[in-house]
C-alpha cells in the first residue's frame, strides 16, 4: 500500500455503486465496507432505523490501522491466561494442602509403623537371646552335644571319636538372669509344656540320652539333596 | 445566582475539596508511617514472634548406638519408652462415640479405671495421681510404659493425657556379658563397661527441624526445615561371641553353685588375633535391672580385680628360664617336699612326698612341684625374672582400656623380700588379672608374639565404615621354640598330671597348667580359702583358642579340680563351635622324671 494515511472514501454501495467512481483500484474484495445502510435493503425496521442513525459516510480504517487496533483475541488470550494462572494456582495450593495433610498422615503412619517395628525387634533380640533358646531346645528335649566326629571327605578318615551326646553342665536351668526374658519366658515355657506332655521322655531332663535316639521323628516331605550341574 | 454568590460557592467547595485532600493525606501518611514502622522498623522482631507463635519445633532423636558382638547379636540397643502425664486442671467426664452412635459419658473415676487396668495398678493410685493437686498442670500417671501400653492407654482418648517418648537402653540378652557391656546412668551417660569405654562412639546428636504450623496442627508445607541435622550413635562391635558367652557363663556359674565357691571368672582368647571370644564373670550385673546387683558385683572382675595366680603363672616362669637358657625341658632336678633356699625363704610342695622327686623340667610343670619350680627359676636373678614378668606385660593393664582396668599388682624386684623374691616363681606374692594370665598362655600359644588384647573390633558408623580400629601389632616376648617348648611342657599336664581326667578333650591335643592358689586374708597373712583356675591351650600342635577359668574359694573342692571341668567344657564348646579338626599329629610326650 502506498499511501498509509489516506482514509479511503467509500460509498455504501448498491443502488449508488454506479455512480460512485472505484477511488481506490487498490481496495481488496476482502476489505470489509460499512455497509449499515444497506446491509438490510429489504426495507425490514431495523434496518430503517438504523439508517435513520447511521452516518452516511464512514472513515474506513486502512488495514494497517485495523491492525493497529487491539484484537478481541488478545483479550481473550491474556483474561484466558490470568484465568488459567489463578485456577492453577488454586488447585496447586489445593493439592499443596492436601499433600500436607497427606504427608501429616503418612508421618503419623510412619510413627505408629515404627513403633510396630520397634516392638517386634525388641521380642525377637529377647526371644533370641541365648537363655531363651537354651530353655526351648531343653524343653522340647534337646541336649547340647558331644565333640563332635569329622568325616574328611578327601579320604573318608574318621577324625576324632564319636559319641552319642551326653548333655553337659550347661543344660539344666538357666542361671544366667534376663530380666527382658520374663514374660516371654512364660510363653515359651507354656509351648514347652505342651510338647512335653505330649512326648513323656522329653519330660525327664535327667536322662537326657533317652528321646534324641529312642524317639524317631518321620521325615516329611522329599529327602534333602544339594543340586549339582 | 448572582456572580459573587457563585465565587463564594467556588471557594467554599474550593476549601472543602482541599481539606478533603489533606484529610486523605494526613491518614494515607499515618498509614504509611505505621506501614513502614511495621514492615521495616519493627518486622524482625514481629516476624520472630508469629515464628514463635506459628512455629514448630520437634527434637529428630540422634539414638544412641548399638553394642553387638562379633556376628551382629544385638548386646545393648536403643529403644523408644514413653512417659504418659495428665493435667490435673483438666481432668473431667469425656464424651465418647462409640461406631453406632452412641455417645457415653466417662468420669474421671471410670477413665482412672481404665487405665489402671491397662498399667497394672490400683484405680485409687491413678485417680489418686489426677486430683492430688487440681490446681496443676503437670502430673505423671506412667512412666517408661512399652509401645503397647502407650498404644493402649491413647487409644482410651482421654484428651487430658499427654504423652513424651524417651531413650532408655535395652539389652535383649541380659546378664550375657553384662559385666562387659556395662549400663548407664540416668543421665543417659554410659558409667561402666564398654557403654562407658566407647560412650564417644555410641553417643548420637540430636538433630531439630523447625516448620510452621496451620490451626490444625499441620505443617504448612514448603516450611519444613532441618535447623540440625541428627546424627545416630555409633555401632560398637565387640569380638565377644554372646552364644560362648552365655556358654561360659552357664558353665561357671553351674560349677561354682555345685563347688560352693564365692566367684568366678573365664576369659576365653583367640590365640592368633588377640581378640576376646568370652569374658564371663560370676556374681554378674544384668544391665536390664542393675539395681538388683549389689554395688561390688556391677564391674568385671577380669578386668578389675587382681588375684594372686598360683601355679598357671609357673607357664612364665618356665618361658623366662628356657629363654635365658638357663635350663632345657629335660633339665633334672631332685624336687624336695620343703625347698629352703640360699636366702632362707622356704616353700613346700602341695602334697606330702617322703623323698625328692626326680623330675625332668617339664615334670616339674605336669607335677606342679613348687619346690622345683622356686628351685630353676631361682637360677634367674630377681632383676631377670621381673624383666620376664614386665615384657608379658604382667604389670601393666591390657589394651582394652576396661573401666578401673587393674594392671596386677607387683612392687619392683628390689624391694621384693626373700619369701617374696622365692614365691613369684609360682605365682604367689604377684596379682595379675584373668586378663593377663589369658593374655600369657595367648603369647606361649602364638610362637611367643603378645598381640594386643581386643574387646572392641571398632566403632561402625551408619554406612558401615569401621573406624577407631585397634591397633594388633604383635610383639615378639620370647622366641617360638621356647613357646613351643613350654607349650609341650603344658601339655604333660593333661596327659599325665593330677587332673587329667577333668581336662582332657577326646580327639584334641590340650596344652593347660592347674593352679590352686592360697588366697590373702586381707592383712598380709594367707587365709584359709584357695583360688583354683587352670588356663590352656587347644589344639596343642597349633593353638588357636585359649580358655582361662578361675574360680574363688570352692567349698567341696579345694584343688583345681574345682576349675578344670569347666575349663574341659568351655574348650570342647570352643572347638566345636569354631570346627577345629581333632588333632592327628601325636603329642612329643616329654620325658618327666628320671
Amino acid at each position: 500500500m502506498s499511501n498509509l494515511a489516506t482514509a479511503h472514501m467509500l460509498r455504501p454501495s448498491g443502488a449508488f455503486s454506479s455512480a460512485a467512481p472505484a477511488i481506490d483500484p487498490e481496495i481488496d474484495s476482502d476489505l470489509e465496507l460499512d455497509l449499515a445502510g444497506v446491509s438490510a435493503p429489504d426495507g425490514s425496521p431495523d434496518s430503517d432505523s438504523r439508517r435513520r442513525r447511521a452516518p452516511w459516510i464512514q472513515i474506513a480504517p486502512s488495514r494497517s490501522q485495523r491492525r493497529a487496533r487491539p484484537k478481541i483475541a488478545y483479550a481473550i488470550v491474556v483474561v484466558t491466561g490470568v484465568l488459567a494462572i489463578v485456577i492453577t494456582q488454586l488447585l496447586l495450593s489445593v493439592g499443596l494442602s492436601d499433600g500436607a495433610y497427606e504427608i501429616a498422615s503418612l508421618q503419623q503412619q510412619q510413627r505408629e509403623l515404627d513403633r510396630t517395628n520397634q516392638t517386634l525387634t525388641e521380642r525377637f533380640d529377647a526371644l533370641s537371646s541365648p537363655q531363651n533358646l537354651a530353655t526351648s531346645a531343653e524343653t522340647l528335649g534337646m541336649v547340647a552335644g558331644g565333640t563332635p566326629a569329622y568325616l574328611r571327605l578327601s579320604d573318608g578318615a574318621v577324625l576324632g571319636t564319636p559319641s552319642p551326646a551326653a548333655g553337659s553342665a550347661v543344660s539344666g536351668g538357666q542361671l544366667i538372669p534376663n530380666s527382658l526374658l520374663t514374660p516371654a519366658a512364660a510363653t515359651a515355657t507354656a509351648d514347652g509344656a505342651s510338647t512335653a506332655s505330649a512326648d513323656p521322655a522329653a519330660a525327664t531332663p535327667s536322662a537326657p540320652t533317652v528321646p534324641a535316639q529312642s524317639t524317631d521323628v518321620p521325615w516329611q516331605g522329599a529327602l534333602p539333596s544339594p543340586t549339582t550341574h | 445566582m448572582t456572580a459573587p454568590q457563585g465565587a463564594a460557592i467556588d471557594r467554599r467547595i474550593r476549601r472543602r475539596t482541599a481539606v478533603a485532600v489533606l484529610a486523605v493525606v494526613a491518614v494515607v501518611a499515618v498509614f504509611i508511617v505505621r506501614l513502614v514502622s511495621i514492615q521495616v522498623v519493627q518486622a524482625d522482631t514481629l516476624n520472630a514472634e508469629s515464628f514463635d507463635k506459628l512455629s514448630n519445633q520437634v527434637a529428630i532423636d540422634g539414638l544412641r548406638g548399638d553394642i553387638v558382638d562379633n556376628d551382629g547379636t544385638v548386646l545393648a540397643t536403643t529403644v523408644l519408652r514413653y512417659d504418659i502425664t495428665a493435667s490435673p486442671k483438666s481432668v473431667s467426664d469425656i464424651e465418647r462415640t462409640a461406631a453406632d452412635g452412641t455417645e457415653t459419658t466417662v468420669t474421671p473415676q471410670q477413665a482412672a479405671a481404665e487405665i489402671a487396668t491397662i498399667l497394672g495398678t490400683s484405680s485409687d493410685e491413678i485417680y489418686g495421681l489426677l486430683t492430688a493437686d487440681p490446681t496443676s498442670n503437670f502430673a505423671y500417671v506412667a512412666r517408661n510404659v512399652d509401645v503397647d501400653t502407650f498404644r493402649a492407654i491413647r487409644d482410651l482418648g482421654i484428651w487430658w493425657l499427654y504423652y513424651s517418648s524417651n531413650q532408655q537402653r535395652s539389652y535383649p540378652n541380659g546378664a550375657v556379658a553384662g559385666s562387659v557391656v556395662g549400663f548407664m546412668d540416668d543421665e543417659g551417660e554410659g558409667v561402666a563397661g564398654v557403654e562407658q569405654i566407647e560412650n564417644t562412639c555410641l553417643t548420637g546428636k540430636d538433630g531439630v527441624e523447625t516448620s510452621e504450623l496451620s490451626g490444625d496442627g499441620v505443617a504448612i508445607p514448603g516450611t519444613t526445615e532441618t535447623t540440625v541435622e541428627a546424627e545416630q550413635g555409633g555401632t560398637v562391635v565387640l569380638t565377644l561371641d554372646s552364644d560362648l558367652q552365655w556358654f561360659s557363663q552357664q558353665a561357671l556359674l553351674a560349677r561354682i553353685q555345685e563347688t560352693g565357691a564365692d566367684w568366678g571368672t573365664v576369659v576365653v582368647q583367640e590365640v592368633k588375633t588377640g581378640k576376646l571370644l568370652a569374658v564371663a564373670d560370676y556374681p554378674s550385673v544384668d544391665p536390664n535391672d542393675v539395681d538388683a546387683t549389689a554395688d561390688a558385683d556391677r564391674g568385671s572382675i577380669a578386668f578389675q580385680a587382681p588375684f594372686e595366680p598360683g601355679s598357671t603363672f609357673k607357664a612364665l616362669t618356665a618361658a623366662s628360664v628356657l629363654d635365658a637358657g638357663a635350663a632345657t625341658v629335660a633339665t633334672q632336678v631332685e624336687a624336695p617336699y620343703i625347698y629352703t633356699d640360699a636366702n632362707g625363704a622356704s616353700t613346700r610342695d602341695s602334697s606330702y612326698h617322703d623323698g625328692p622327686l626326680r623330675l625332668t623340667f617339664a615334670g616339674v610343670m605336669q607335677e606342679s612341684s613348687n619346690t622345683g619350680t622356686a628351685m630353676l627359676g631361682e637360677l634367674l636373678s630377681s632383676e631377670q625374672r621381673y624383666d620376664y614378668i614386665e615384657k608379658f606385660h604382667m604389670t601393666s593393664p591390657s589394651e582394652v582400656g576396661f573401666p578401673a582396668e587393674s594392671g596386677g599388682i607387683l612392687s619392683p624386684w628390689d624391694e621384693w623380700d626373700d619369701q617374696t623374691n622365692m614365691t613369684t616363681t609360682f605365682g604367689q606374692g604377684i596379682s595379675t588379672t584373668a586378663i593377663q594370665i589369658a593374655s600369657l598362655y595367648q603369647t606361649l600359644g602364638n610362637g611367643g608374639v603378645r598381640l594386643p588384647v581386643q574387646l572392641v573390633e571398632g566403632c561402625q558408623a551408619a554406612d558401615g565404615t569401621m573406624t577407631e580400629v585397634p591397633d594388633a601389632t604383635g610383639e615378639q616376648i620370647v622366641p617360638s621354640t621356647v613357646s613351643t617348648d613350654v607349650v609341650n611342657m603344658l601339655e604333660t599336664v593333661v596327659t599325665g598330671g593330677y587332673a587329667k581326667t577333668s581336662l582332657e578333650i577326646p580327639g584334641y591335643r590340650v596344652a593347660a597348667k592347674t593352679g590352686t592358689a592360697q588366697m590373702s586374708d586381707g592383712s598380709g597373712a594367707y587365709g584359709s580359702s584357695y583360688i583354683t583356675s587352670v588356663a590352656g591351650l587347644a589344639p596343642a600342635e597349633d593353638p588357636q583358642y585359649v580358655v582361662s577359668v578361675t574360680i574363688a574359694k570352692p567349698v567341696t573342692i579345694e584343688s583345681a579340680l574345682a576349675a578344670a571341668p569347666v575349663f574341659q567344657e568351655i574348650m570342647s564348646q570352643v572347638l566345636k563351635e569354631n570346627r577345629v579338626l581333632p588333632s592327628t599329629v601325636p603329642g612329643p610326650d616329654l620325658q618327666t622324671t628320671y
